[in-house]
């Protein structure tokens, strides 16, 4: 994978089904904190979207929960911690 | 320490060279401040801002002994100077203002050793600037534990200004940043780092060409200094994935997992299930009834109602009590480590080779624990169709409600077998998701396009006890909550039913068979219907009908119309499973397990619960709720049929 656009690369190889940031940066012969650098800034700049990767909480938080109290979490979570999924924004392809 | 939001005063010692510390968040940036400040620190919002940053006025000593009058500014936490948020902005603009007198004399770029990477890209802006910069290393000893070396003079020779490794928890700290804030007070400004935009080719503006040009710096600041570092960027965490997250094994290594799940679930749990409920059957309904004798309503529907309603059917609830919390504290373990979020890696990469969209994982996942919030979940999915065709998938998924009668049956019909069984089942679920996912796809939605995907997974770690203990009282309080107040409703309901006598059957109200009541009638109506797939009982059909509002209710149902045709059966206590048994039996012509496999079957894909068809109106309208309906229930009766034929002929 070229080193010329690190930007470039990390979108390409996500889009080629690379599953985790580790997988990326072995890919591109990148740090990792490069490509989580890179990946940072192609969400903030709409080419990627993140969500944050909750197994088992809804996506609009805790109201929605059978296991949320109000609107805090009854499983001692947060909404937000773990892993993030990230997906190509296409209309930015 | 004065401790007031009033605004900071912009300059507390007019004149003073203003020495800011830039940073990361969690570099030690603020540790650093204290060293630095002692007690002496200004706490306010900066003018004109609701951002709270920390001042202080420092008089060290240069290298001469002539003392300097600097004051330090403490600026809140910044990944970059592409602001996104009001901390990042007053970054930016401190660091980019227009009037020079406003900028910082110097500027001390903390950066964490253990995650250099990340903070040099800041360092990669700041560097781009007119400007005095010391990189302030901290962390070092964390680094080194982790094996990252760092070189401290390739790195100053790398970024092309002075580098102090510091731990700023230690007063030498201080020390070695004012030597090198004064050797930088007595230099002009180095020449700011030229960027260079590389020719992509493409004619017009690269949006791009910016970040590429940093990273290709920090990615040779690495090169230069990094003289050791975890080979080949592997953790451990990553030799992990090799094999968890791995094409073929890694859905191999998962059902594994989920097999070990069920079957540690079935057979530990297994004997506190039978004391439990030896103790409902025997002494809690003897003790009731005695009760009952002693103020004299022995006999009564009020009796009828307590005894064979809601101790039968919440006694039967609270059986499962010890099964449902090994269970999700089984799945608290797996969540915790990490190891349940490479699930969603093998899932979509399932889903991928299919051509379902990558991002129905994460609704589809959130199903298996509760469907009612993941059919909310598909309002992650940006295309109404794939919001659609995930919602009407959602159903399929094996919610732990539904997971509770695959347990009682398979516990009741194939003993040491339950947990294959519950396995079997939670398998089935994934194969129909992915089965009516494609004939869905291939019909209504053809031009559906898949998209390419991601997950920034977690590093594995061992769960912490109190973790994991939250997490399973959280989610046994919740069900117990939930399928408690269900039960209670239900039971209720069906309750007042079978005490209303069928047309022509001769009782009278609250004195009827449950076998003449209404209840027993309207099942005996459409029992019929499961006549193919081997179990046309009114049993086992008004359980589906009880099922049809929540699947908690379908246990209870059945203790509550066993209960009560055999009241005062204390001889047997637990005999639920033998008349089961003997109505499926009879039910099927002699091949019970078949019918009960097609049971199962019609109970994992028909319309989970009334709360799942509210969500389905709420999101995506009511023409499709209904088409769920349609879809799920017929799927299941020819699952059903099939699979009761099949094992007939088998059998």
């Amino acid at each position: 994978m070229t080193a010329l656009s690190p930007t470039r690369s990390v979108l390409a190889l996500i889009e080629e089904g690379a599953t985790s940031i580790g997988d990326i940066a072995r890919r591109a012969g990148l740090d990792r904190g490069v490509v989580d650098m890179a990946v940072q800034r192609l969400v903030a700049q709409g080419y990627l979207s993140a969500v944050p990767l909750a197994i088992g909480c809804p996506d609009e938080g805790c109201g929605a929960c059978p296991s949320g109290d109000g609107d805090r979490p009854g499983c001692g979570g947060t909404p937000t911690a773990g892993p993030v999924m990230i997906t190509v924004v296409p209309s930015r392809r | 320490m004065s401790n007031c939001h009033a605004a900071i005063a912009a300059d507390a010692d007019a004149g003073s060279p203003q020495v800011a510390l830039v940073g990361n968040a969690n570099v030690g940036k603020s540790t650093l401040f204290n060293q630095v400040s002692g007690a002496r620190q200004q706490l306010g919002n900066w003018p004109g801002t609701t951002v709270e940053v920390a001042r202080t006025d420092w008089r060290p000593r240069d290298p001469h002994g002539h003392e300097l009058h600097l004051s330090v500014v403490d600026l809140p936490g910044a990944a970059s100077l592409n602001p996104v948020s009001p901390d990042e902005q007053l970054t930016h603009d401190l660091l980019l203002a227009t009037d020079g007198s406003e900028r910082p004399a110097v500027v001390v770029a903390v950066v964490d050793a253990s995650a250099i990477a990340r903070c040099l890209y800041l360092l990669a802006q700041i560097r781009e600037l007119p400007q005095r910069v010391i990189v302030a290393l901290t962390m070092v000893d964390v680094a080194t534990r982790r094996g990252v070396e760092v070189d401290v003079a390739a790195l100053e020779a790398a970024v092309g200004v002075p580098v102090v490794a510091v731990d700023p928890r230690r007063r030498s700290a201080t020390a070695v940043l004012s030597g090198a804030v004064a050797r930088s007070l007595a230099e002009p400004a180095p020449s700011p780092r030229p960027v260079t935009l590389a020719d992509t080719g493409i004619g017009a503006v690269d949006p791009f060409a910016e970040d590429d040009d940093r990273f290709l710096w920090v990615q040779s600041v690495l090169d230069q200094a990094m003289t050791d570092r975890p080979s080949d960027h592997q953790t451990w965490s990553d030799r992990i994935d090799r094999v968890a997250t791995a094409p073929v094994v890694g859905p191999l290594l998962f059902l594994a997992v989920m097999w070990l799940v069920f079957q540690i679930t079935t057979t530990v749990a297994a004997p506190l299930q039978d004391a439990l409920d030896t103790l409902v059957a025997g002494p809690v309904s003897d003790g009731a009834r005695t009760l009952f004798s002693a103020v004299g309503l022995g006999g009564s529907a009020v009796e009828g109602f307590v005894v064979d309603g809601l101790v039968a059917g919440v006694g039967m609830l609270l059986t499962f009590l010890p099964l449902m919390a090994l269970m999700f504290l089984l799945l608290a373990v797996l969540e915790s480590s990490g190891y349940l979020a490479r699930a969603a890696v093998v899932t979509d990469r399932a889903m991928r080779a299919i051509g379902l969209p990558g991002r129905a994982f994460l609704p589809l996942i959130v199903g298996f624990g509760c469907n009612v919030p993941a059919i909310a979940a598909t309002r992650v999915l940006p295309d109404a169709h794939q919001r659609v065709l995930t919602s009407l998938l959602v159903p399929f998924t094996a919610c732990s409600a539904r997971l509770t009668v695959f347990v009682l049956v398979g516990a009741t019909f194939f003993g040491s077998n339950a947990g294959n069984v519950v396995f079997g089942m939670y398998v089935l679920s994934i194969v129909l998701v992915i089965g009516i996912g494609l004939l869905l796809r291939s019909t209504l939605w053809r031009t559906m396009g898949a998209e390419a995907l991601v997950i920034d997974l977690p590093a594995y770690h061992l769960p912490t006890l109190n973790q994991v203990t939250v997490m399973t009282w959280a989610r046994v309080a919740a069900f117990l909550r939930t399928a408690g107040g269900i039960i209670v409703v239900t039971v209720a309901a069906v309750w007042l039913v079978s005490a209303i006598p069928a047309p022509g059957s001769g009782g009278s109200l609250a004195n009827v068979p449950v076998e003449d009541s209404l209840f027993a009638a309207s099942a005996e109506t459409l029992a019929p219907v499961f006549e193919p797939a081997g179990f046309g009982d009114w049993h086992a059909t008004s359980a589906l009908m009880v099922g049809f509002v929540a699947k908690e209710a379908v246990i209870s149902s059945w203790a509550q119309t066993y209960a009560a045709e055999e009241p005062a059966d204390a001889a047997k206590p637990g005999a639920l499973g033998d008349r089961l048994r003997e109505d499926f039996d009879a039910s099927s012509g002699g091949h019970p397990t078949a019918a009960v496999f097609a049971f199962l079957t019609f109970l994992l894909a028909y319309t989970p619960c009334v709360a799942t068809l509210a969500a389905l109106n709420r999101e995506i309208g009511r023409r499709w709720m209904l088409a769920s309906v349609a879809i799920s229930v017929s799927t299941a009766w020819v699952l059903a049929v099939a699979v009761f034929q099949v094992g007939r002929l088998l059998s």
